[in-house]
């Protein structure tokens, strides 16, 4: 379906994009075998597919007999001499049997090898040259898809009977690959304007050179899963044309097997294993080709494994010393130590490190902090939206809304606050909004699951709330496709605000919309927000877009709270070294020009984040102690920071004077 | 409007090819196949009968290539394939259209049967993932999925025909019984059904099973799921209208795509049962060397896919608005 990686879905990759390109290189080298390996489908594949092969390339040293000597009596039952007994004419069957593996393997390998590489050839030119030859070649693949091969092949056998080996194999090879070519072709295309050969093309590399080096390695499953593909079926086809007496009746193969079995009425005359056997070698051989077409299937597309969270595997916590902060039945929202991790294949990845905060009535929190950092699997663990299907869990903490904890709350529980009380909004209405059903089949469905409104009602109430985003009720029969970026973005608000809930959860819900779009929507997310009272949790990347509208910030670093306080303080006087740097990192809208110095270096990898602070490899500011020590989250005028430097009443700018003369290479890359 | 142009260019070109590869390979093998053939027919036919099919086989037509080609056009356009040998001296697309019934009513019924119940299925096992039911069936059906269609004919009939006796071994009705549109013939027809049905609908409906389950497990991934589920809606309705409804569009195309293998499985079932259909009679042509039936065979075989693929583009159409609008 897709490379290892690609099909991850935005906001929910635990472990931010410097993983994803290392798992999709993975995915082609050495890492193949061991996934396979791990998979029991492709386990039981490999060991039928071995044992075919031996059987195929030494059956003079296994067989009992010579398979076409007439020798015994015809028709006997099974026995020790004879496992499967011996057919009309008196021969063994089990020699019979071992003697045919080698055609069927022989015809699986050549016809799987010519059908892949004509489908490399063309799928990947198809896509790669595009333009008239991609329209022709595709028509091509499409027609003879769609043209029944086995008809055909019948029809060619008709005018020359008793088809030899050599014929088969290239009839079938030459018929069988146009569904691979299709498969390659879509996945070619998808990498056509990827990075990596972009810079090829900069390079000026041919283009033989970028498709064969370039592009063919990353589609090793799709080209593995088209040969497995036109192996199983040149199995089946090849017994089955043998079976209606179009192969040579001589020749030693299952298919011919069972059509001398079939012309003995074998079945009737009690000789059941002779029509039986073959078949179960044909289904067997098809199977092992199958279930390594599934399994590398499973192996390609990441959504297919599933991956239990092993909850011991979660380190064991070390207690951070919270800063405590006491229950307030004023507060609409309260987290409180949440942790969430992700099963991977290998450690669970804590994606959530005991997060603490809360949310009055009518507040407006802006979450930020860079991709990766862990605020989206915050935001799904608030709303108990992790997984099924995802493998994110919440292994510990509290999500006290309204004065009961969401976490342990049952499904249908959670279904009844759901929408009405606390409603989500999220970065893309492109892929949140369901395609095949129009704006006011979904926003229908919301006000039918949870109140008793008449149709009439719901028509009125879904007008009204398009008209608080500014769009004209006309658009509630229009599909999400039909609408302009902006529109669904504020046609998903308008959804949200149905029920006028307490809390809504945003979840980047202008980053995919430019600039001026972005502040319009944002000024009125605001005004809607003063108007209506809801409280809102806002998670951006981009710490300036929250910085008029927010009450207070959270500033996230690698899954942990690094800040948390007032907006305008904290954009003022920021605390952490990171938030300074995320502050620089975007340009001030008033005030002097400064020079933007942003952050060097990356986000650490969650699944093995640094020793001591996390944030210490690319900070500034660090000292020895920084990498040994992990920070506490310690209160300094009021708000909460995670950083050393302000141990024992200290401050960040006591030490930047001790450190500026001595910052180490090291510490500062 | 560029949508519906596209697929009519793929429908027409599909159909071309075929009628194409219909005069060329007779012309290309090498033997003298069709000429025997020919000889069967001297005599028996009139001349005018006997020169289109000497057209159809490219057997002493003294006439150039491209005209031969076009006059064969001409024929297959007006529906004259010729003569059949096998069922002398009936035209061949008589026999074809008697043939034709049979074969909607046992493999398009179960095919379409398969596809739904197969898509349901998958549906349900990818909902719930990591069930009983998920982890049993994927691997039962990547084995019958492997397994050659005209096999388990064989076996079915063994053990239900000949062991057990409950149901008749082959043939589309009991040759004993009158045909007409009484209960008793049309419950012998159901009867002679069963085997043939049973046999194309295991061995068709994993390959449903499993690609449904991988796409419902896809879209399950999918954000508008998380947001139905955010809605609070009832877990059948997002399995219905948000997992269901996108997932069957990809396997919508994937059935217009493996019609030409299950066709293929069904030509072998109604061989092995006597079943008096298409493919049953395709085999005989094919047997007797009646190519000029073989011919109309083939050509019917690949209308009734274009057909089916047809009927899947306009489910698609009605189901995915997207597709709509590129119209």
């Amino acid at each position: 379906m897709s490379s290892v990686g690609a099909t991850e879905p935005l906001g929910t990759t635990p472990t931010g994009p410097a993983l994803q390109v290392a798992e999709a290189r993975r995915g082609v080298g050495a890492d193949l075998w061991r996934a396979v390996a791990h998979n029991r489908k492709a386990v039981v594949g490999v060991a039928l597919l071995t044992f075919f092969l031996v059987l195929a390339l030494f059956p003079g040293q296994i067989a009992p007999d010579d398979p076409m000597a007439e020798i015994y009596s015809p028709g006997l039952g099974p026995s020790i001499h004879h496992w499967f007994g011996t057919t009309a004419y008196g021969q063994d069957i089990l020699s019979q049997l071992i003697w045919g593996t080698r055609q069927s393997v022989v015809i699986a390998f050549a016809v799987g090898g010519l059908a892949t590489a004509i489908a490399v050839l063309v799928g990947v030119s198809a896509a790669y040259l595009g333009g008239i030859a991609d329209g022709v070649l595709s028509l091509i693949t499409d027609v003879i898809l769609v043209i029944p091969i086995f008809p055909l092949i019948i029809v060619i056998a008709a005018y020359e009977k008793n088809a030899g080996l050599f014929t088969l194999v290239v009839v079938l090879g030459a018929l069988g690959w146009s569904y691979g070519a299709r498969q390659l072709r879509s996945q070619t295309l998808s990498l056509r304007n990827r990075e990596f050969l972009e810079a090829a093309r900069v390079r000026g590399e041919r283009r033989f050179y970028v498709i064969i080096f370039e592009i063919l390695p990353t589609m090793t499953s799709l080209i593995v899963a088209s040969f497995l593909g036109a192996a199983l079926y040149a199995v089946l086809f090849a017994a089955g044309l043998q079976f209606i007496g179009l192969g040579d009746p001589n020749s030693q193969s299952w298919g011919t097997m069972l059509y001398w079995a079939e012309n003995n009425e074998a079945l009737g005359a009690n000789m059941v294993l002779w029509a039986i056997m073959p078949g179960v070698c044909v289904a067997l051989l098809g199977a092992a080709f199958a279930f390594l077409n599934y399994a590398f299937d499973e192996i390609s597309n990441p959504a297919l494994r599933m991956r239990n969270l092993d909850r011991t595997r979660v380190s064991a916590r070390r207690d951070l010393g919270f800063a405590d902060v006491p229950l307030d039945s004023e507060k609409i929202l309260e987290v409180r130590g949440l942790s969430v991790a992700y099963a991977t294949h290998r450690d669970p990845v804590v994606a959530v490190d005991r997060v603490d905060f809360d949310l009055a009535r009518g507040e407006f929190l802006g979450v930020v902090g860079e991709s990766g950092c862990g605020k989206s699997t915050l935001l799904y663990a608030i709303a108990q939206l992790l997984g099924p299907p995802l493998s994110g869990e919440i292994t510990e903490g509290q999500v006290i809304f309204k004065g009961r904890d969401m976490v342990t709350l049952s499904q249908r529980e959670l279904r009844h606050i759901r929408w009405r009380e606390f409603s989500v909004v999220m970065q893309s209405a492109m892929n949140a909004l369901n395609p095949v059903l129009t704006i006011a089949a979904q926003m229908r469905d919301a006000c039918e699951a949870h109140s008793g409104m008449s149709s009439k009602e719901i028509a009125s109430r879904s007008k009204e709330v398009l008209r608080l985003v500014s769009i004209d009720p006309i658009h509630l029969d229009s599909y999400p496709h039909q609408l302009s970026g902006g529109m669904r973005q504020r046609a998903m608000i308008a959804m949200a605000l149905l029920f006028t809930p307490d809390l809504i959860i945003m979840d980047e819900p202008t980053s995919a919309l430019d600039v001026v779009a972005q502040r319009s929507l944002m000024v009125q997310i605001k005004q809607l927000q003063e108007r209506l009272g809801f409280a809102a949790i806002f998670v951006t990347h981009d710490m300036s877009l929250v910085s008029h509208f927010s009450d207070r910030l959270l500033v996230m670093y690698a899954a942990q709270v690094a800040e948390f306080g007032e907006t305008a303080q904290l954009f003022d006087k920021p605390l952490h070294p990171y938030s300074r740097g995320l502050l620089e990192a975007f340009p001030s809208i008033r005030g002097p020009k400064v020079e933007l110095l942003g952050i060097p270096g990356l986000p650490p990898d969650l699944a093995r984040p640094p020793a001591g602070c996390r944030f210490s490899p690319r900070c500034p500011h660090a000292i020895a102690e920084c990498r040994v020590t992990e920070p506490r989250l310690l209160e300094v005028d009021g708000e909460l920071v995670r950083c050393l430097l302000y141990e024992n009443g200290a401050r960040l700018d006591d030490h930047i004077v001790d450190t500026a003369m001595a910052v180490s290479p090291e510490a500062a890359g | 409007m560029r949508f519906v142009l596209r697929r009519l260019a793929f429908f027409l070109v599909t159909l071309w090819a075929a009628i194409t590869t219909n005069f060329l390979i007779p012309r290309l093998m090498p033997g003298n196949a069709a000429l025997s053939m020919m000889a069967r027919y001297k005599g028996h036919v009139n001349p005018q009968a006997l020169h289109a099919l000497e057209i159809a086989f490219g057997v002493n037509t003294h006439q150039s290539l491209p005209r031969e080609y076009f006059t064969y056009l001409g024929n297959v356009a007006r529906g004259r394939f010729g003569i059949s040998l096998t069922f002398f001296p009936d035209a061949v697309s008589r026999e074809v259209l008697q043939a034709l019934p049979w074969t909607l009513g046992l493999v398009g019924v179960t095919t379409v049967l398969a596809f739904v119940l197969g898509t349901l299925i998958g549906l349900v096992t990818a909902w719930r993932r990591g069930g009983l039911l998920d982890g049993l069936l994927p691997p039962i059906f990547v084995i019958t999925s492997a397994f050659p269609y005209f096999w388990l004919a064989l076996l079915s009939i063994w053990l239900f025909a000949i062991k057990l006796g409950w149901l008749p071994e082959s043939g589309g009705y009991d040759v004993v019984t009158t045909v007409d549109w009484s209960w008793a013939f049309v419950g012998d027809v159901l009867r002679h059904s069963i085997l043939p049905a049973f046999t194309i609908l295991v061995t068709s409906i994993g390959g449903w099973i499993l690609t449904m389950r991988n796409n419902t497990i896809s879209v399950l991934t999918e954000d508008y799921v998380r947001m139905a589920r955010a809605k609070g809606l009832k877990p059948w309705r997002i399995m219905w209208t948000y997992a269901g409804r996108n997932a069957i569009l990809p396997n919508l195309t994937g059935f217009a795509m493996s019609l030409g293998f299950v066709v293929s499985g069904a030509i072998l079932v109604e061989f092995v049962f006597n079943y008096p259909g298409v493919g049953w009679m395709f085999l005989q042509s094919v047997e007797n060397q009646d190519y000029a039936l073989m011919q109309a065979l083939f050509l019917m075989i690949i209308l009734a896919v274009l057909a089916a693929i047809l009927a899947a583009d306009a489910a698609t159409a009605m189901l995915d608005p997207r597709t709509r609008d590129r119209t």
